[in-house]
């Protein structure tokens, strides 16, 4: 089962963006642009694993929202314009996981997400493309059920690429994120690397090679 | 030394002088005065002495008789008439004397006093004689051929002593007053200088920054008129320090704002330019995103031009005569299509008065209150109309929409303060629209007026000066 995010951001096309992101890398998203609303909707749906929350809102602010999370024990990250120190405090003290100051990337978002999910125990540590599934606590993979052994690179390469579905990894990343900063060798294992996760898993073109670029793995 | 010490003493020196040259004329003067009458008493005396004593002794004496009873009977009529001051000589010799003196010694060796009033200044001498002071005048009488000399010697020790006295107490009289003067002028010096240690103190502190401080000084001299002058200009000083601080602290919050406002556009743009880049995104997932992009980077080009302009205004204006109705025209021409978008009428009433501003920022500020005034109608059927009035230099945009709270009403010129932010930002507002107003207004030195309540709609006035 995929992660729920609750985001509440006033601004409809930083809100597209990041219920759009997210939600091709797998986590299911519900959104809404008025404090008021969200916090009504609580009511009859929390079952959410994390909440996105804007500090300036219409209708109640992210400060107020707060308590309405905190009731149904929703972690909770702010989105915010105010560099202020004096919010960060205040939303810090409150007892908010984290903080994520505008203008701000989406892969930073998505880390601190993970980082929140992995720590308050919901992150959802199977990830399923097509008919592969991979499940990062056991570190096992299968296909169609039967389990399908790979190599420790192999299984890192592919959690990256099933981390951020649908979205460009590129060469950088994975050789940083697997390999480690490091790393000076050919970056030709890499593409040795995906070219056995195509073969053993029939993901052939599911993942895409984006020339120069990086790699996709794609399910829509 | 300072200024109040220098002043004592220059004061005590002046008075000390003056005491002191005053004193020793009229004790010179006193003593000459005393010293003369002495001398005339003695010189009188002598004389009185004189003319007795040669009249009685050329009545009694005869030529016949012989030289022991003449010399009896000189000496008879001479102490008849001597006292204790009293001598008689004849050819050197002493024929009656009441003093162990020798008159006519003395006569030689004493001066007599060149500057004595008296005729007969030759006849009086002056000397001290075994440490005493003595006065003598004499005078030679014939008496049957025989000349005497009649001497008067009078003892002045004490009228000299008399004399030392009183300078002394003359001395200790203007050491005193001279002394109670300096006291009394540095007392005066010290209160005089008083208050200008007090300017100077609240000078310095004023220097260190407390603007706030004031010289207390209350006198009605020059001091006082500088203490008064003094606060004026800190009081100048404090106003303009304050005005350049809230200048500072209102464009620092003004660029706080600009940047707070830009973040958001910029993370959507940023955000959504990711999505293109590294999603597999469906054909109207990125149609959707390429608009958002398109609407953010719109508004950021709206907001720079109205930044652009809040800046350039800051260096000044140019007025210049406008009719009244060409700038109405102006109004309803660039804003046409944003009234008939939203429905609204706008209609215009001005006379053919001819206003003094610059023409294109005076446009500016009106489209930007006729834009507002537009915004304010929900959508919806009813009366839609925004008023421009241009009447007597009072230029007034008036409708009938939902109105501003009142307690929104002061800060609506704040720069992006919005009533409804979720709601300006639908329709567009950047929240610099009514701060580019003041600004325009503050330029013509133009007054602002709002009159408004919250659903009867609201009217905006900017009153240019007369």
């Amino acid at each position: 089962m995929s992660n729920r995010i609750l985001i509440v951001e006033d601004d409809e096309a930083i809100a597209s963006a990041v219920t759009l992101n997210l939600q091709v890398a797998g986590y299911d998203c519900a959104a809404f642009d008025d404090g008021e609303k969200a916090a009504r909707s609580l009511a009859e749906d929390h079952a959410y694993d994390l909440a996105l929350l804007d500090i300036m809102l219409p209708g109640i602010d992210g400060f107020e929202l707060f308590d309405h999370m905190q009731r149904y024990n929703i972690p909770v990250i702010y989105i915010t314009a105010k560099t202020d120190s004096a919010s960060e405090i205040r939303g810090l003290r409150d007892g908010a996981e984290d903080y994520i100051v505008k203008p701000f990337d989406m892969l930073t978002l998505m880390v601190r997400i993970e980082k929140v999910l992995r720590r308050t125990g919901r992150l959802n540590t199977v990830y399923r493309v097509r008919d592969v599934e991979l499940n990062s606590e056991t570190r096992t993979v299968t296909k169609g059920g039967r389990i399908v052994y790979l190599q420790p690179m192999e299984f890192d390469v592919l959690l990256l690429l099933m981390k951020y579905k649908n979205m460009t990894v590129t060469r950088e990343q994975l050789m940083t994120e697997v390999w480690g900063y490091d790393y000076v060798g050919e970056t030709r294992v890499l593409d040795i690397k995906i070219f056995s996760l195509r073969k053993k898993l029939d993901l052939g073109d599911a993942i895409r090679t984006l020339p120069k670029l990086g790699y996709r793995l794609e399910d829509r | 030394m300072k200024l109040w010490q220098k002043a004592a003493l220059s004061c005590v020196a002046v008075l000390a002088a003056v005491v002191a040259v005053c004193s020793a004329a009229m004790l010179l003067y006193a003593r000459h005065t005393i010293l003369d009458i002495s001398r005339q008493q003695t010189l009188a005396k002598q004389r009185d002495l004189a003319a007795s004593f040669s009249e009685m002794a050329g009545y009694y004496l005869l030529d016949t008789d012989s030289d022991t009873v003449q010399d009896s009977l000189v000496r008879y009529c001479f102490d008849r008439f001597a006292d204790d001051t009293s001598v008689l000589m004849r050819g050197g010799e002493a024929v009656s004397s009441a003093l162990d003196i020798d008159p006519s010694a003395l006569a030689g060796t004493a001066g007599s006093q060149p500057w004595s009033s008296l005729r007969d200044s030759r006849d009086v001498f002056e000397g001290k004689v075994r440490g005493r002071d003595i006065l003598m005048a004499s005078g030679t009488v014939l008496v049957r051929d025989e000349e005497y000399t009649v001497y008067t010697v009078v003892d002045v020790t004490d009228i000299h002593r008399d004399l030392v006295r009183m300078a002394l107490i003359f001395l200790a009289v203007s050491l005193g007053g001279v002394g109670a003067g300096a006291g009394a002028v540095t007392l005066l010096m010290r209160k005089g200088a008083k208050p200008l240690a007090a300017l100077s103190a609240a000078a310095r502190r004023i220097a260190g920054g407390e603007y706030g401080i004031r010289a207390d000084v209350r006198s009605r001299d020059e001091i006082g008129a500088l203490a008064e002058d003094f606060n004026t200009m800190a009081g100048a000083v404090q106003r303009h320090v304050a005005e350049l601080s809230e200048t500072a602290e209102r464009q620092r919050l003004f660029i706080g704002g600009v940047t707070h406002e830009f973040k958001t556009p910029l993370t959507a743009i940023l955000l959504h330019t990711r999505l293109l880049q590294r999603v597999n995104m469906t054909e109207a997932e990125r149609t959707a995103s390429l608009r958002h992009i398109e609407r953010q980077c719109t508004w950021l080009e709206s907001m720079t031009q109205k930044l652009l302009k809040v800046i350039t205004l800051r260096q000044g204006i140019v007025k210049k005569p406008v009719p009244a109705r060409e700038l109405a025209d102006r109004v309803r021409d660039s804003t046409r299509q944003l009234m008939a978008d939203r429905n609204v009428t706008l209609e215009t009433d001005c006379g053919g008065e001819v206003l003094l501003a610059d023409a294109d920022l005076m446009q500016s500020l009106l489209v930007n209150l006729v834009d507002n005034a537009g915004k304010a109608y929900d959508p919806g059927g009813g009366d839609r109309t925004v008023r421009l009035t241009i009447r007597e230099g009072v230029l007034e945009v008036r409708d009938a929409g939902r109105g501003i709270p009142a307690e929104a009403q002061e800060r609506i010129f704040e720069p992006f303060y919005m009533v409804d932010k979720s709601r300006s930002k639908k329709l567009g507002g950047s929240g610099l629209g009514l701060a580019l107003v003041r600004q325009i207004a503050d330029a013509h030195g133009a007054r602002l007026e709002v009159d408004s309540a919250p659903g009867r709609g609201t009217a905006i006035r900017v009153l240019l000066p007369k």
